[in-house]
């Protein structure tokens, strides 16, 4: 069995993608430990079975019905429900029901895959802007503005409103690309502030502003017309919402590849992250390398805010991108996961996504809060991050993966 | 570990920047002197009152209210403004400037406050009560300071703690819970400190074991702790609402000193976390800067190697000094419940963010640290305070403003601020 | 103190960095290590300092066996040890420096000051090493600092004594002043073990001297071997430190400074009105102390610091306080001090470190887009000509030698459109075989009609590499003299006072 043996070499040997591999199974560990140190109906079975002294059987069923549904739930709410696929398959029937699991973690990935991405080249460049939500939240009110307050012919409209999208977020990425580069401001301090200015700035044109609904008190936009809609992607009939943002979404990731890949800042991006001091001395200007890298990751997480609103809901409200829906927070882990690369990313926007969408699915059926999702995935990233963890833990031979040495040094000042 | 913008700041004139820091503290005072005061029209009045709201333990004393003629107040507030600016400008001010920058932030609100207090004027609420103002400056002011001393204790050491957001909400949740379920605030606080504690060990594993990059880890243990205490909130805290019901700490006041007027609310009539804080303030100045520990922990701080070298264990000064860190800014988080109440998600909203800000800001010193605090607690508080008097400013523009003070202040520090010289980098004996 | 090592043996990973070392220290006896860079001697260092742990052999003091498990028991055994890098922290007082460690306490953990300060008074008084124990130790000159090091190993009554390279970064009067310092330590009693790759000093100080290679012990030898002896112990072969050029011919000025003054990062004027003119077909050595403001004066040369005052022509065009990027485009090569800092980056590819800085110039890119087969053909092309040792282009830089990343380096720089040449410390840390072919490198860039200005803390280089040698002191050129000059004149010029007969 000699292709068994190179696959046990290969995992022994500890590959990135190995790595990853292993650490999504220590996150959905991690997953499990909460669920039963915090389910009542498993704490109760295993009360029960020390006080009688009993076999812990029946603790023991009950803990992996309980993990398991959960698990379940996570599988069948954001990849297939195979029951149900069986179904469609031999009746012809029930597909929206089939597919609306893979259709609901594409429509969730789409804005993952581009705010993550945004994130990342902030990375590359030595940077690390923790303010994509904010640029997130700031695209998605500039969208939704020229798509409800602004009368153009459709054939323009989407494209402006996307391109308001993106300029929302430049502006978002400017405030700390701009301190930064010329008072040194630390990016992580503005950035981390920065969220919480938008958050209430979107709170403030929600509630004083023409954007609001008319004839409203609460904090609700006016909905987007149909022309600049990011429509589904098999019509509005499917009952399916994954979207043309898809399409955005493939075309951010190729501007990327070829970013940080083909194109000369790219290059001058990824030596100034890797050694600002020998980026210096080969005449590269950071003041204006680590601006411009800012404002590309401002620009596609403004881009990821309003292809969320554009693909999904059509207006904002105060939850907005808030709390558990904030994509620019996830977007950080995914980055990480994906070792701020942009195929890595798009593999890790389309596990997370699952997560959060499968998460949903689990307290619908389970009750669990799909909270749980956020931590599995920032377990993974802990264990991602720190590849040496992972192979104690699994007694792996070798390591080729890094641990995480990517942005900021220190306050910089 | 000069950052990219840090070597490229070095070939600016480091007085252009207080230049700019000194104008800009003057058009403020100008503002207020003729945009705000000279524009009030015809003789308002404004009223500071100075009787504590909670007056459950009697206020013995009576001051009378001081009522004050807007347009002459404001143009005086405007006045010590634009001399802060040219004091800035005619000394050129390198390293006291933001000092300044602060001073002029409180006064310029203490000024919006008097002009939106006005009578007659828009206000329903028709006085200043200064004692209020201050007792609740105090309850932020305190957090604050908690999650600074936690940030000091880290970064002393080498390590950059930016999980105090992630502490204060571990520390908030499980007081609330054992508060709540106990009715004890001294078992709270050490849940409260275990828990900081845990979260600290996590960020001194990760980052001291594994070299992994603090910050990165730092926020990652936020994320994953804010997404741990939604959930926690929805599957236990809504099924058993008990847990979620705990009182507000009382307030432990000191006999006599209590009395004096103004001093004694805002100082000695508070909850057992303020005197804790104030001790902690105390305890840990003298013990990093006059004993044995302290001189250690720098050392392991500002050069690693060194301190190595005469047998010193930098990773066990790390470890102890970020679960420490951890513990305090745990009871800081309680401390939060002590005087909030109920937990929401998302309730400590930045402030351990802006806790490490002050310590930077505080130059790394406790000391410098609560007067940081006190900038930014007075502030927040104010700018909150300001939505009851119908200011023609949006609620929402109002309660961006302890961040951007923060924002600002980040950005007028850099340089003029120095860093544990280890501050952030991995220590490896290889 | 006697100190014995028995078959001391360390490895990282597949690399042997002391197999099997025998050393015998007497009591009151001045043992000189000698190797060259990279020949195991700090790493033997920091076994017998506690701060690595061997893989084999034993430790023995005066006959007794001990384990070192950290520096804390090797303090307490009596050996103390002076780093290259000295391990004191800036912002600490002398006092507080010295006792670090073995603090002197009062109740509640207070440190007591006045003993702390009785204790160096008292070390000082006994070896004649004045210090002011309350001065803070960054604002102390180098050779200062050195002297608190040494207190503070002395202060822990150490018994032995380890200096590692402790000449490194001091004058050679300062040199002198130490190596007396050391004598009359050693007269006391104490054991010194002094480590150097100067053959001069080994020499003038040492009672015995033994040379290791490549982590063994070639021999010990008394210090009345001769210097060719040594070094060809010390390299393996015999060399010779000539460098084969021919005279210069130097035509037009191409790089001039004027009256040049840069700050360093504390705002202190490091470079204070230096002059100097680099000619086409000609060597200009910068000689000095580290630390007497060489470092700047490159950074201001090639845009890296800014510029007080004064100016910088490159070719008749005005270079001051232009950016790097422009000045690199005017024809400046540079050869930076820290190369892993400045020169490279080690993540990337061979290939892509070929064009670190010319990324942006055709065929390389155009339009923004990058050409990478125009960039693999481009360092494929110098792989070859400049005999890198890589398994390919698209190798990360980290894999490579030291020596072989220098090459990349040179490679590099020569291959851009050239004026001048600026290269810093060009040779430090290479092994001989790459010191040869750097220096041929250099001579041939002078031989092709362009301006060479070599900047170097190795006398014995700038002696032999320079057609004129200018020597720094305290930011100033204290003279600019004839290679031929003797050694104790430029030491002299270094000194910052001027010999009879110079300019």
């Amino acid at each position: 069995m000699p292709s068994a043996r190179r696959l046990w070499d290969r995992y022994r040997s500890a590959s990135p993608i190995t790595i990853a591999l292993l650490a999504l199974v220590l996150g959905l560990v991690v997953g499990a430990v909460i669920i039963i140190a915090t389910t009542p109906a498993i704490l109760n079975a295993w009360r029960g079975t020390f006080h009688s002294w009993g076999a812990p059987g029946h603790a023991l069923k009950v803990t992996f019905d309980n993990v398991g549904a959960a698990y379940r739930s996570i599988f069948t709410g954001s990849i297939v429900d195979p029951p149900q696929f069986w179904h469609s398959v031999t009746t012809g029937r029930g597909w929206t029901a089939s597919l609306t699991p893979l259709s609901e973690t594409l429509t969730y990935a789409v804005p993952l895959v581009i705010a993550s991405i945004a994130v990342g080249i902030t990375f590359q460049t030595g940077l690390f802007n923790i303010g994509a939500n904010g640029q997130a939240i700031l695209g998605g009110i500039a969208g939704v503005a020229v798509a409800t307050l602004v009368h153009l012919p459709m054939a323009l409209h989407l494209p402006l409103t996307l391109l308001a999208g993106i300029a929302g977020g430049v502006v978002g990425g400017a405030i700390p690309g701009l301190l930064k580069a010329y008072t040194g401001a630390h990016e992580v301090i503005v950035t981390l502030m920065f969220n919480y200015v938008a958050s209430y700035f979107m709170l403030f044109t929600l509630l004083s502003t023409p954007l609001q609904l008319p004839n409203q008190t609460n904090a609700i936009s006016r909905t987007m017309p149909g022309g600049t809609q990011l429509a589904p992607l098999f019509g509005t009939s499917s009952g399916l919402r994954v979207n043309y943002g898809i399409v955005v979404a493939l075309a951010v990731t190729l501007f990327a590849i070829w970013l940080l890949d083909r194109s000369s800042i790219g290059f001058e991006f990824r030596m100034t992250g890797a050694n600002p001091h020998a980026a210096r001395a080969s005449g590269i200007n950071a003041r204006r390398t680590l601006v411009i890298s800012f404002l590309i990751s401002g620009g596609l997480a403004g881009l990821a805010g309003v292809a969320w609103v554009a693909g999904t809901t059509h207006y904002i409200d105060q939850n907005f991108l808030q709390g558990s829906a904030g994509i620019g927070f996830t977007a950080i882990t995914v980055a990480l996961l994906g070792r701020n690369r942009p195929i890595g990313i798009v593999w890790g926007s389309l596990l997370f996504a699952a997560l959060e969408v499968g998460g949903s699915n689990m307290q619908a059926n389970t009750g669990i809060p799909y909270d749980l999702a956020t931590v599995i995935q920032s377990a993974i990233v802990i264990f991602v991050a720190t590849p040496v963890l992972v192979k104690e833990i699994f007694r792996l031979r070798a390591l080729r993966a890094e641990s995480v040495k990517v942005a900021t040094a220190g306050w910089g000042s | 570990m000069t950052t990219l913008a840090a070597s490229a700041a070095k070939v600016r004139q480091p007085l252009g920047r207080t230049k700019a820091i000194g104008w800009f503290i003057v058009v403020v005072g100008l503002f207020t002197m003729f945009g705000m005061g000279v524009g009030t029209g015809t003789a308002p009045h404004s009223t500071l009152t100075f009787t504590p709201i909670d007056v459950s333990h009697g206020a013995p004393w009576h001051l009378a209210n001081l009522t004050l003629p807007t347009e002459w107040t404001l143009v005086l507030l405007g006045a010590v403004i634009v001399a802060l600016g040219a004091e800035v400008l005619v000394r050129r001010l390198a390293k006291g400037a933001m000092v300044r920058v602060g001073l002029m932030a409180i006064v310029f609100l203490v000024a919006v406050l008097v002009w939106a207090s006005r009578q007659p004027g828009p206000s329903q609420v028709p006085f200043i009560n200064v004692t209020a103002i201050l007792v609740g400056s105090a309850a932020i002011t305190m957090i604050l300071i908690y999650g600074s001393l936690s940030g000091i204790l880290c970064e002393r050491a080498g390590v950059v703690n930016i999980a105090i957001e992630g502490q204060f909400l571990g520390g908030y949740l499980v007081g609330e819970m054992i508060d709540s379920a106990t009715n004890n605030w001294l078992l709270a606080t050490v849940g409260g400190l275990v828990i900081g504690a845990l979260l600290g060990w996590l960020l001194a594993f990760l980052a001291i074991r594994y070299l992994s990059d603090q910050i990165i880890v730092g926020v990652v243990i936020v994320t994953m702790f804010t997404g741990l205490a939604s959930y926690f909130n929805s599957w236990v805290l809504t099924p058993y609402p008990n847990l979620n019901n705990g009182n507000i700490a009382s307030n432990l006041a000191i006999p006599g000193l209590m009395k004096i007027p103004i001093i004694g609310p805002t100082f000695f009539d508070e909850t057992g976390f303020f005197y804790l804080m104030l001790v902690l303030v105390g305890l840990v100045s003298f013990a990093l800067f006059r004993t044995r520990w302290g001189l250690r922990v720098r050392a392991v701080g500002e050069h690693p190697q060194a301190a190595a070298a005469v047998g010193i264990s930098v990773e066990r000064t790390r470890y102890v000094n970020v679960i420490l860190g951890g513990a305090v800014a745990g009871v800081g988080g309680v401390a939060f419940a002590a005087i909030q109440g109920q937990f929401t998600p998302s309730i400590t909203s930045g402030f351990g963010y802006i806790a490490l800000a002050a310590m930077i800001f505080g130059r790394w010193r406790p000391s410098g640290a609560v007067a940081a605090c006190t900038l930014f607690g007075v502030s927040a508080y104010l700018a909150y305070n300001l939505q009851s008097y119908q200011v023609p400013i949006s609620t929402e523009i109002l309660l961006m403003f302890p961040y951007l003070i923060t924002i600002a202040v980040s950005a007028g520090l850099v340089g003029r601020v120095r860093p544990p010289a280890a501050d952030g980098i991995p220590y490896s004996r290889e | 103190m006697r100190l014995e090592l028995r078959g001391i043996t360390k490895k990282f990973g597949s690399l042997t960095a002391n197999d099997h070392i025998d050393l015998i220290v007497e009591p009151g006896q001045i043992h000189c290590l000698l190797g060259e860079n990279g020949a195991g001697k700090s790493t033997l260092m920091n076994v017998l300092f506690g701060l690595l742990q061997a893989d084999e052999g034993e430790i023995l003091i005066d006959g007794e066996p001990v384990r070192l498990a950290n520096s804390g028991d090797a303090v307490r055994r009596g050996i103390g040890m002076v780093h290259q890098h000295f391990m004191l922290v800036p912002v600490f007082s002398v006092a507080e420096n010295v006792v670090l460690g073995f603090e002197p306490t009062r109740s509640l953990d207070r440190l007591d000051y006045a003993r702390a300060r009785e204790n160096i008074r008292s070390v000082s008084r006994e070896f004649g090493l004045e210090v002011d124990p309350d001065a803070t130790v960054e604002s102390l000159p180098i050779g200062l600092q050195q002297r608190v090091e040494i207190i503070k190993a002395l202060s822990h009554d150490a018994q032995l004594l380890i200096l590692d390279e402790p000449t490194a970064v001091l004058t050679p009067q300062e040199a002198d002043a130490l190596m007396a310092i050391m004598r009359s330590l050693a007269a006391s009693g104490k054991s010194i073990l002094f480590i150097s790759h100067k053959l001069k000093e080994v020499r003038q100080v040492s009672d015995v001297i033994t040379v290791i290679r490549s982590g063994r012990v070639i021999g010990s030898v008394p210090p009345t071997a001769s210097e060719n002896e040594l070094a060809a112990m010390m390299v393996g072969r015999e060399v010779s430190l000539v460098v084969q050029k021919s005279a210069a011919t130097p035509r037009e000025p191409v790089l001039e400074v004027r009256d040049l003054v840069v700050r360093d990062d504390r705002g202190l004027a490091v470079v204070d009105g230096v002059s100097l003119e680099v000619h086409a077909g000609e060597i200009v050595a910068l000689a000095g102390v580290q630390g007497n403001g060489q470092t700047e004066l490159v950074e201001a040369i090639t845009g890296l610091r800014h510029v007080e005052s004064g100016s910088v022509v490159l070719a008749g065009r005005d270079i001051t306080n232009h950016s790097p990027r422009e000045i690199l485009d005017a024809g400046l090569g540079h050869i930076p001090e820290d190369r892993q800092r400045d020169g490279v980056v080690l993540s990337m590819s061979v290939a892509d470190n070929m064009v670190l800085n010319t990324p942006r110039r055709a065929p390389f890119a155009r339009h923004g887009t990058r050409n990478l087969r125009a960039v693999r053909d481009h360092a494929e092309t110098l792989v070859e000509s400049f005999d890198v040792r890589t398994s390919s282009v698209e190798a990360p830089l980290s894999s490579l030698s030291g020596g072989n990343q220098q090459k990349v380096i040179v490679a590099r720089e020569l291959s851009r459109p050239l004026e001048v040449l600026v290269a810093s410390q060009p040779t430090r840390g290479l092994d001989v075989g790459s010191i040869e072919y750097v220096h041929r490198e250099i001579v041939r860039v002078r031989d092709d009609g362009h301006a060479v200005l070599i900047v170097s803390s190795e006398l014995d280089e700038v002696m032999a590499l320079g057609d004129r040698v200018a020597v720094m002191f305290q930011g100033r050129i204290t003279g600019i003299v004839d290679p031929s000059t003797s050694r104790e004149d430029v030491g002299l010029l270094m000194a910052g006072s001027a010999p009879a007969g110079t300019r």
